[in-house]
């Protein structure tokens, strides 16, 4: 099946420098480069120019290849512990790889605009190149307890690009928030290794999609499959993890496009995909993740219908098209979720990055700010947030439109037309909530646009060359990807047919581009036409918006399930024992005789009388155990 | 008798005779931290050098073998870098160094005796020895409100310990007929079904659980941890706990056979590692929360030992290497931090990182192996011990601690926040960090990271070690 290399293959010398650059980078740049802003920019994009050429060296010298090639080495813990580590060049991560260092490069050649000036300039570049570096070995692993590693690693270089960044979002609930969902998911990602490592004896890749899982009792897959899913859950904010990932939108907005929308977030996506022989031996799980995949996709479309800050209607849109692809992958065709992987990196990316222009330049998130301030005036960047804007409500001919219709085209080949169904109202909200945010950009309510102002923000100041060039790039993306859905099949899964999975529906792709244009007009009455009052359908029913914009309050339910849990439970118990010994120490301190107090007030406070009972009646217990 | 076989400990005791008589002579503490900086250097050589000697001495009561000369250059280690923090020593009276490194260097020898006695009655004295050496240490500590009231809590559960400890030793000798740990290994798997048995190993492990403070043993850690001087602290949380971590490997690998005492110890971890890690969310000094921590990983431990394989085993020897570095970089970042010798709060490490980037990376590099994040020397001993407990089959076990190890990232990475994110309060200065300082900082960030990366040489000898135990 695989062929193994070795290390003077050129495939695997390719590799291993197109991850080692950014690594190499990033300790270039802690170790001494950081004085130097340009020097460490200069360092960052070229480690990253490095794993680009390397890249799409290696998609264009395997485009033809018939079987993944694996190089793998052990990493020796001890005699007993070997870990496996490796590379794994195949379709997907190969794919994956180009998708990841395509962004990267493209969002660092952005940053040098949006971050000119910035104190932070260096360290920021240094942590993108760890960034690249964990997130490329990731797509690379060959085995899962490597994939993990990285995995890791690529969570702490978000937690660090944004906590280092803003420090009032680490320090914020919302940061502890961010980092505790996404590890609440790692725990279950962990325990799935576990289990899969004691089934099946490996955690190598190519032997869990094959043989080692036929082995393995059908109620472990199932388990094992669930628990790992938790993992991608938690990094790809699927419900009811979901909540994390607008609030991480704090950080710069690069950062956002890079992690927060095409790479990092789809990491999870990814490892499906990676993983999609084994989760299909097990139905149950594949209908659990089916379920999840619709309940995120809707729910996250809802919350984008009322938020007003640009940035988080594209985190909420994010979600919901990360739910979309596991749909795709759940219903059974490999495909349709990983060329919406690819496609949706692209012009989310763009979207962000739209977006980080038209913040820089008029200093809000807010979108009817922005209208006020007159942001339709940044052109270009307009011109590209439309057009990837279509591209999400899946307009054709750009490239949303033909990976969404093959998502649909999977779900329409399943038994039960709800998951179908579900998705074609997807497809409208989607539509609507792209278009609303389009519209009241593009067309503000004349009484209350600015009138001319002599500050300094205004038409002159939109992107650079550097932030323009990638927007160009991106959008060029976005109008071409589609068409490459055919070749894209066949690389994938050796069948040019893979890119209509299901029967042959004709009705469907008019269905879809009806539903979009359905969610197009409806934006345009509410918020396009002249006359517009620009208040949405849903802002109309109070009870409904406020459920929308409290994300469906699904965060009130965790605060206050672990207030309760923690806070009022354990931790209070806890916390009160503490205070009892101290202020009850104290107070029988000062009742008693003064001066031989201190060894009175112990002995008589009456704590450490309760704690020596606690401990002989645990010892007592211990003892009737042994004689019962 | 074989006297080289000896020699760490004599060195210890020679070291202890000459602080009594620097005690008697007058106040110069220089010369007593060069004097104690000279001996525990001296003594970490001569543990190394006696590293490969195996002898039986005194009867065959005391046995020196790999596993008890590993726990000796470990401990000899633990010494040294507590005595190396001791540089200023603010927190004890000028006049009491002498005592001070007196009392620190009994309990050292007397650690050093029990991880290599093998009859229950050597094995008691040298657990008393070294408790009432700490005893009155925690007392030295000046301008400390309450501090008769720490110690006699200290004392009081440490005397319940050794009250159910003995009373176990007399269950255990009755139904064996011997204390000879050799003989007892031979006769106990047949009596351990018997209650007598059982209760007696149980009883007689309960010095161990005070000394590592597994549940319900655990009371003093929080009081005894914030009661005493930093350094004191740090000994307590590093040394101490490595010795009872030895001794009850040691004397569960006599009872292996034994179902009922596995899940006793199930039961224990769980409870022992829940209780320190929710306790320490709400904890706002610094080292009654590494107390707590101190606690959950008494937890983590058992897990080792309880798996009761030789994989687990060697896997709770590596876990109190691990422990032992990782606890002492989080110790010396909060003596440098608290120069004057008080205790600090979490809030106080405030801007660490612009006061001193070298200390706030070795501490974030412990909490990080401290919550078991790879690649470092936590991560290994955390998969070590846990996959001897999935070996074995306790799958739930594992889970719940996987849990509690979410738990535990909570309030390590509040002590980050404040380390890394938070600005320091206005006028405070960069902190003074010596060469020293810095060559130390930096040698136990390479061990947490290099270990972490490279482990197989000391897993090879955690494991030489604990098959000398089977």
């Amino acid at each position: 099946m695989t062929t193994t290399a070795t290390l003077s293959d050129p495939n695997v010398a390719t590799t291993l420098a197109a991850c080692a650059a950014p690594l190499l980078a990033f300790a270039a740049i802690f170790l001494g480069a950081r004085r130097f802003a340009r020097l460490s920019a200069g360092l960052s994009i070229g480690a990253v120019t490095v794993s680009l050429a390397g890249a799409v060296f290696l998609l264009a010298a395997n485009w033809h290849a018939e079987a993944p090639q694996v190089f793998s080495a052990s990493w020796l813990v001890s005699d007993a512990v070997r870990i496996p580590v490796g590379v794994l060049l195949d379709p997907i991560s190969l794919l994956m790889m180009t998708v990841v260092a395509v962004i990267c490069f493209l969002v660092q050649i952005y940053s040098l605009g949006y971050m000119a000036g910035d104190p932070g300039f260096s360290r920021y570049y240094g942590f993108m190149s760890l960034f690249a570096w964990a997130m490329l070995s990731l797509t690379l692993s060959s085995s899962l307890f490597q994939l993990y590693v990285f995995w890791e690693l690529v969570g702490l270089s978000s937690y660090l690009l944004i906590g280092f960044w803003y420090e009032k979002f680490s320090a914020s609930q919302a940061g502890k928030k961010a980092f505790v969902m996404t590890r609440a998911g790692d725990v279950a990602f962990m325990l799935g290794l576990f289990v899969l490592l004691v089934g099946a004896g490996t955690l190598d890749v190519t032997a869990v999609n094959g043989p080692a899982a036929a082995r393995m009792n059908p109620s472990l897959i199932t388990l094992s499959a669930l628990l790992i899913f938790g993992g991608i859950v938690g990094k790809s904010a699927q419900f009811p993890l979901l909540t994390w990932l607008p609030d991480a939108m704090e950080g710069p907005t690069p950062v956002s496009a890079l992690l927060h929308s095409a790479t990092m977030v789809a990491a999870g996506v990814f490892l499906f995909a990676r993983l999609f022989p084994f989760f299909r031996q097990s139905p149950a799980a594949m209908g659990v993740f089916l379920v999840i995949g619709t309940v995120s996709m809707l729910l996250s479309s809802t919350m984008a219908m009322v938020s007003r800050d640009i940035k988080q209607v594209w985190a909420y849109s994010t979600i919901s098209q990360l739910g979309f692809m596991i749909m795709g992958l759940a219903a059974g065709s490999f495909f349709a979720g990983v060329f919406h992987l690819t496609t949706h990196a692209g012009f989310k990316a763009l979207l962000f990055l739209c977006s980080g222009v038209v913040i820089h330049a008029l200093d809000t998130n807010d979108m009817f700010e922005i209208a006020r301030k007159k942001g339709r005036r940044l052109k270009l960047a307009m011109i590209c947030m439309t057009l990837a804007a279509a591209a999400l409500a899946g307009i054709p001919p750009l490239s949303g439109f033909f990976s969404k219709e093959s998502i649909l085209a999977a779900l329409a080949a399943l038994d039960n037309p709800i998951w179908l169904a579900a998705a074609l109202l997807g497809v409208l909200l989607t539509a609507y909530y792209a278009f609303r945010l389009i519209f009241i950009i593009l067309f503000p309510r004349p009484e209350l646009v600015q009138p001319e102002s002599g500050r300094g923000h205004g038409s002159g100041h939109g992107a650079g060359t550097a932030m323009g060039s990638a927007l160009v790039v991106l959008a060029a993306a976005t109008l071409a990807l589609g068409f490459a859905a055919a070749p894209l099949a066949r690389f994938l899964s050796g069948d040019p047919a893979a890119a209509h999975p299901g029967p042959h529906l004709p009705w469907l792709p008019y269905a879809g581009i009806g539903l979009a244009a359905g969610g197009l007009l409806l934006a345009w009455f509410e918020f396009g036409r002249p006359a517009a009052d620009q208040k949405g359908f849903v802002e109309r029913v109070p009870a409904l918006a406020a459920l929308f914009a409290n994300r469906w309050y699904i965060d009130v339910f965790y605060a206050r399930l672990i207030s309760r849990l923690v806070d009022r439970g354990l931790a209070w118990l806890c916390a009160k024992t503490d205070q009892r010994v101290i202020d009850a120490g104290l107070d029988a301190a000062s009742k008693h005789i003064i001066r031989s107090s201190g060894v009175l007030s112990a002995l008589q406070s009456g704590m450490i009388q309760h704690r020596l009972l606690v401990l002989f009646a645990v010892v007592v217990m211990l003892g009737l155990y042994f004689i019962a | 008798m074989n006297w080289m076989a000896f020699t760490p400990e004599l060195t210890y005791v020679a070291m202890a005779a000459v602080f009594l008589g620097l005690s008697m002579a007058r106040e110069d503490h220089r010369r007593d931290f060069h004097t104690a900086l000279v001996f525990s250097a001296v003594g970490v050589g001569v543990s190394l050098a006696s590293a490969g000697v195996t002898a039986d001495l005194f009867a065959e009561s005391y046995r020196v073998d790999l596993f008890s000369q590993v726990f000796k250059v470990l401990l000899a280690c633990g010494f040294f870098l507590v005595v190396v923090l001791c540089n200023e020593l603010s927190g004890v009276k000028r006049r009491l160094h002498p005592e001070f490194y007196l009392l620190l260097t009994t309990s050292t020898l007397a650690l050093m005796l029990l991880v290599s006695s093998v009859h229950l009655l050597t094995i008691y004295v040298s657990l008393e020895l070294s408790s009432y050496s700490l005893y009155v240490l925690v007392y030295l500590r000046k301008n400390r409100p309450r501090r008769e009231s720490t110690v006699v809590h200290y004392f009081l559960i440490g005397a319940s310990a050794s009250a159910v400890m003995v009373f176990g030793i007399a269950l255990l000798y009755g139904s064996t007929r011997t204390m000879y740990a050799v003989e007892m290994a031979r006769v106990l798997p047949s009596v351990i079904s018997q209650p007598a048995a059982a209760i007696g190993f149980v009883m007689t492990l309960a010095g161990f659980f005070f000394k590592l403070a597994v549940f319900p043993f655990h009371f003093w850690a929080p009081e005894v941890y914030e009661g005493a001087v930093n350094q004191l602290t740090t000994y307590i949380a590093t040394a101490s706990k490595a010795a009872a971590i030895a001794l009850l490997v040691r004397l569960t690998a006599l009872g292996d056979s034994s179902a009922a005492l596995a899940q006793v110890l199930v039961v224990l971890s769980i409870v022992t590692m829940t209780v320190g890690n929710v306790s320490a969310i709400v904890q706002k000094d610094l080292k009654r929360l590494l107390a707590y921590s101190s606690v959950a990983h008494a937890g983590y431990v058992l897990i080792g030992i309880l798996s009761m394989n030789p994989a687990g085993y060697a896997g709770a020897v590596f876990y109190s290497a691990a422990l032992v570095t990782l606890k002492f970089t989080c110790f010396m970042v909060l003596v440098k931090v608290a120069a004057d010798g008080a205790n600090i709060t979490v809030d106080e490490l405030a801007g660490l990182h612009k006061r001193s980037p070298i200390l706030a990376l070795a501490l974030m590099l412990s909490l990080f192996g401290l919550c078991g994040i790879p690649p470092t020397i936590g991560f290994i001993g955390k998969l070590l011990v846990f996959t001897a407990a999935v070996e074995k089959g306790y799958f739930t076990l594992v889970l719940i601690a996987m849990i509690n190890v979410v738990i535990s990232l909570y309030y390590y990475l509040l002590v980050l926040k404040a380390a890394y994110l938070t600005e320091p309060k206005a006028g405070l200065p960069p902190l003074p960090v010596s060469a020293g300082d810095r060559l130390l900082a930096g040698t136990l960030i390479v061990l947490i990271v290099g270990i972490g990366f490279y482990p197989d040489p000391v897993i090879q000898i955690a494991r030489s070690a604990a098959a000398v135990l089977l």
